[in-house]
């Protein structure tokens, strides 16, 4: 079984696109409504998702972690993680799929620099990205060129593996740190994002090397 | 006025000392905890009564006054409290999110049965 999880918060002109496009890939869409203020829920649950509703706002990281141990829970065979937004495209779901699998990896990392699929706006690809590279670097990553793109294709081990602590926007590094400590088999492929009018403001990048730093310290 | 000053802090000092047994005897403070807020409001009071003792041991480390090593002391236990004060929140956060996670997982169970 394939399941694909979904954070999302205040998602609701876009989440019943994403979760019907999903529909057409996965065998089941989760997704985690995380306290919205708007019809993220009825919009995702009328589209077909399971939705898991946080009571509280936890972030990014928390709706992930809730996600996994609900597909642990169901006995999903493979995850992958997708934005709520509608960035993505869900075809490249299958792209992942067959990597895994011709690849004998156990994540596949989606990354916008792989080809020219994506147009990123300059002030990501050349200060944001390249920062955020060496950051990742610094607390013991992986040498990823995206390690950001918040599309991600995991088999049942990769699952069972990485448990998501860093509840806000630092578990994207994180999850790079889970994979070296286990030694999971990983790669990256392309993947297509499409740029709407929103997105993470530079600086919350401050907010995850701050996160980064307490979290070396909690248990 | 300094007399004054050394009356009222002595008697405060007192108040705090009381505070901080009442608290162990209410089982909210462990012994180590008892231990070092007693020993840091006598020897506050040593230090406002004898203000020379500061200076003695001061010099003993090199800095010229007694008042500069109890400020120094100070901002230093103060930074490392404001740390302590921060992970622990950050723990709390996380435990707060292993229940909002539960109820939220459980809500679907409910459902589906």
């Amino acid at each position: 079984m394939i399941v694909a999880i979904v954070p999302a918060y205040n998602e609701e002109k876009r989440i019943g696109s994403v979760v019907r496009s999903l529909l057409q890939q996965v065998d089941r869409v989760v997704v985690i409504d995380d306290c919205s203020s708007d019809q993220t829920y009825e919009e995702a649950y009328s589209a077909g998702a399971v939705v898991l509703r946080h009571k509280i706002n936890r972030g990014q990281g928390a709706a992930l972690e809730t996600g996994h141990e609900y597909a642990r829970r169901v006995g999903a065979q493979y995850v992958a993680h997708f934005d709520g937004d509608g960035q993505f495209d869900a075809a490249d779901i299958q792209n992942a799929y067959q990597h895994l699998q011709k690849n004998s990896v156990d994540i596949v990392f989606g990354s916008r620099y792989l080809d020219e699929k994506s147009t990123l706006p300059w002030f990501k690809r050349c200060i944001i990205h390249p920062v955020g590279r060496v950051v990742d670097r610094l607390f013991g990553g992986l040498r990823l060129s995206d390690a950001h793109n918040g599309f991600r294709f995991m088999n049942r081990t990769a699952l069972e593996t990485l448990r998501l602590r860093q509840d806000r926007m630092a578990h994207a590094s994180e999850i790079p740190v889970l994979v070296r400590k286990h030694r999971l088999r990983y790669s990256e492929i392309p993947v297509t994002v499409t740029y709407h009018e929103y997105g993470q403001s530079a600086l919350s990048g401050f907010q995850v090397v701050q996160d980064l730093v307490v979290g070396r310290f909690l248990k | 006025m300094i007399i004054l000053f050394q009356i009222l802090f002595s008697f405060f000092s007192l108040f705090a000392i009381v505070s901080v047994i009442k608290k162990r005897k209410d089982g909210l403070l462990g012994v180590k905890g008892m231990v070092f807020w007693v020993l840091f409001w006598l020897v506050a009071v040593v230090v406002v009564l004898w203000p020379n003792s500061a200076t003695i041991i001061a010099n003993t480390v090199g800095i010229g006054r007694g008042t500069d090593l109890t400020l120094y002391i100070s901002v230093a236990a103060l930074f490392f409290l404001l740390f302590r004060l921060h992970i622990k929140i950050e723990a709390v956060g996380r435990d707060i999110t292993k229940l909002v996670r539960e109820r939220a997982i459980e809500g679907v169970e409910e459902k589906i049965k």
